[in-house]
């Protein structure tokens, strides 16, 4: 057998069940003990709730000073139960707690400082990447790279020259060739 | 393990040990010098130039060597190739020049090229390095090429400091005789020993704040005027921080009746110590450069130098300018004169000419009587 819900037997117990639902839940409650035992309980509610009523209006007020007093009340005792602290702990617990504050203040000041302090504006080792290595010279960027070198040739003989547009160049007088010979590697 | 299973590993061994060995890179160098070329290619050895795989990379081992033949008329004195790794792609390009040649028609000359590449393996085929003729200068300043990297105006300002510092050297050999070209020789390279050099390294790319190097400040240009340049340098700055130097600016004024396409400062630095070295050179063209007679432009360059010497950080104290090379909308190039550089004792800071290191090398090799000899060519 299907019963009716929670619901539907409170409003029966009530009489607010409209006609239809009303026929439909007093047939089924006329041959269910179960629900005629629930809708019992339902209508003993109803009749408790009248005398609740009777309670009156809580005094809010009231309450919140009798909390407020309480409240102190435990303080005051707190105070009395707390045995007398020696001088030079309590002196040490403020200079620590100084020592607290103060440190909070240089950290705060510190960090201001690097946020409004300008920083200088220079070059990460991205990009490209011109230099004179140690026999030749390099052009280089991420995995490319290309470099001239000026192979047979002392270090020391050879004269580098960078051009702030991008280049950077070796000039040597090659051993073999006796020719002035001038490796350069560019940007663009 | 089964039969299958070993052969399988045996395999992958092998294929690893091949990957790792070095490849010859016969076939995969492009040599093109033009159909209408003045030079062509009497010969080529590519030596022991080979390939090898480092992680995803590949390495190329160049080692080559041409043989070019001046197939022209004129008499050749300056030859540049541009060599490429990879076209598209930025910071793949180079250049291997030969200034001060004395070739004529018919005449052959060797030119090396070592480079060591490497690229990403995942590239596609053809051809790993182009070599390509960028220009042929002629002893009459006609020049011939693609000229993709400015190799024309680059090897003419070679030549009239080659003629220059001929012209010096003849009239020291005419003033003072052998002894005196053997003193000025012996100046000369100790001059070059002594000169100090600083290890530069040149950065282009988007700026980053770092606040590694100290506080960043404007450091203001002085300049050196030389009395027949044709671009007096006004005003200039350079931010300065710790041992970098980044975008330098400097105003220049055309004080010439003709208009000027290229100007190139020279850039001086002092050390804490006030000890002067060359930093760079500050170039600025057509078209980024509009330097009609009379007018002022701006030379500026978007780079960071990072200056070190023996590995430790060189502190950067002042800047100092001068006008190192000027070419005017004619083609014709200005260099400073012997006078201009002892004015200022620039001789001490400044590398020798190309010329004049070739100078000093056949002393140095063969003596004083082929020193005169060579002079005596010219």
């Amino acid at each position: 057998m299907k019963h009716p819900n929670q619901a539907t037997l409170a409003l029966h117990a009530g009489g607010d069940l409209g006609a239809v639902a009303g026929w439909r839940a007093r047939r089924h409650v006329a041959r269910c003990a179960e629900c005629r035992e629930e809708i019992a309980r339902f209508e003993q509610c109803r009749q408790l709730l009248p005398s609740l009523d009777d309670a009156g209006e809580a005094h809010w007020s009231r309450l919140a000073a009798e909390m407020k007093a309480n409240i102190r009340l435990g303080l005051a005792a707190g105070e009395c139960v707390r045995g007398e602290e020696p001088v030079g702990a309590r002196g040490m617990w403020s200079l620590a707690r100084a020592g607290v504050a103060l440190a909070s203040v240089v950290v705060l000041l510190a960090a201001g400082l690097m946020l409004e302090r300008p920083s200088p504006t220079v070059a990460r080792e991205t990009g490209v990447v011109l230099q004179a290595t140690a026999d030749g010279v390099q052009v280089r960027q991420g995995e490319q790279s290309l470099g001239l070198m000026h192979s047979g040739t002392s270090n020391d003989a050879v004269t580098y020259q960078v051009g702030a547009q991008g280049s950077v160049e070796a000039r040597y007088v090659d051993a073999e060739t006796g020719y002035v010979t001038v490796n350069t590697v560019n940007v663009e | 393990m089964s039969n299958k299973w070993r052969v399988a590993w045996l395999a992958a061994l092998g294929a690893g040990a091949a990957l790792a060995q070095d490849v010859p890179l016969d076939g995969r160098i492009n040599i093109n010098l033009g159909k209408d070329s003045p030079v062509a290619l009497a010969g080529m050895s590519t030596g022991d130039s080979h390939s090898s795989s480092r992680g995803a990379a590949l390495v190329l081992d160049l080692h080559m060597s041409l043989a070019l033949r001046n197939t022209g008329t004129g008499r050749i004195h300056g030859v540049a190739l541009r060599v490429v790794s990879q076209e598209v792609t930025v910071g793949g390009k180079g250049s291997v020049s030969i200034p001060s040649l004395n070739i004529g028609p018919g005449e052959s000359f060797p030119v090396r090229i070592d480079m060591q590449l490497m690229r990403p393996t995942q590239v596609a085929g053809g051809p790993l390095v182009d070599v390509n003729l960028d220009g042929v200068l002629f002893e009459d300043l006609s020049c011939y090429g693609q000229d993709r990297l400015n190799s024309c105006r680059t090897m003419t300002a070679w030549e009239m400091e080659a003629r220059r510092d001929r012209e010096h050297f003849k009239r020291v050999l005419a003033q003072g005789g052998p002894q005196g070209l053997r003193q000025a020789m012996i100046e000369s390279l100790g001059r070059q020993s002594a000169r100090p050099q600083l290890d530069v390294r040149v950065q282009r790319g988007p700026a980053v704040t770092s606040a590694a190097l100290g506080p960043v400040h404007e450091e203001q240009f002085a300049f050196l005027q030389f009395p027949d340049s044709p671009v007096e340098p006004l005003q200039g700055w350079a931010q300065v921080a710790g041992n970098e130097a980044r975008a330098p600016r400097i105003e220049v004024r055309n004080r010439s009746g003709a208009s000027i396409k290229y100007v190139e400062l020279g850039w001086l630095v002092s050390d804490t110590g006030g000890r002067q070295y060359l930093a760079a050179s500050l170039p600025a063209a057509d078209p980024a450069l509009y330097l009609p007679a009379g007018k002022t432009a701006r030379v500026e360059q978007d780079t960071a130098l990072r200056f070190t010497r023996a590995g430790q950080p060189v502190g950067i104290q002042g800047a100092t300018g001068f006008v190192s090379r000027v070419q005017f909308a004619d083609g014709k190039v200005w260099v400073p004169s012997r006078a201009d550089l002892d004015r200022f004792s620039l001789a001490r800071v400044l590398p020798a000419s190309a010329e004049e290191q070739r100078l000093d090398d056949i002393y140095l090799k063969r003596g004083l009587e082929a020193l005169e000899r060579e002079l005596g060519k010219y």
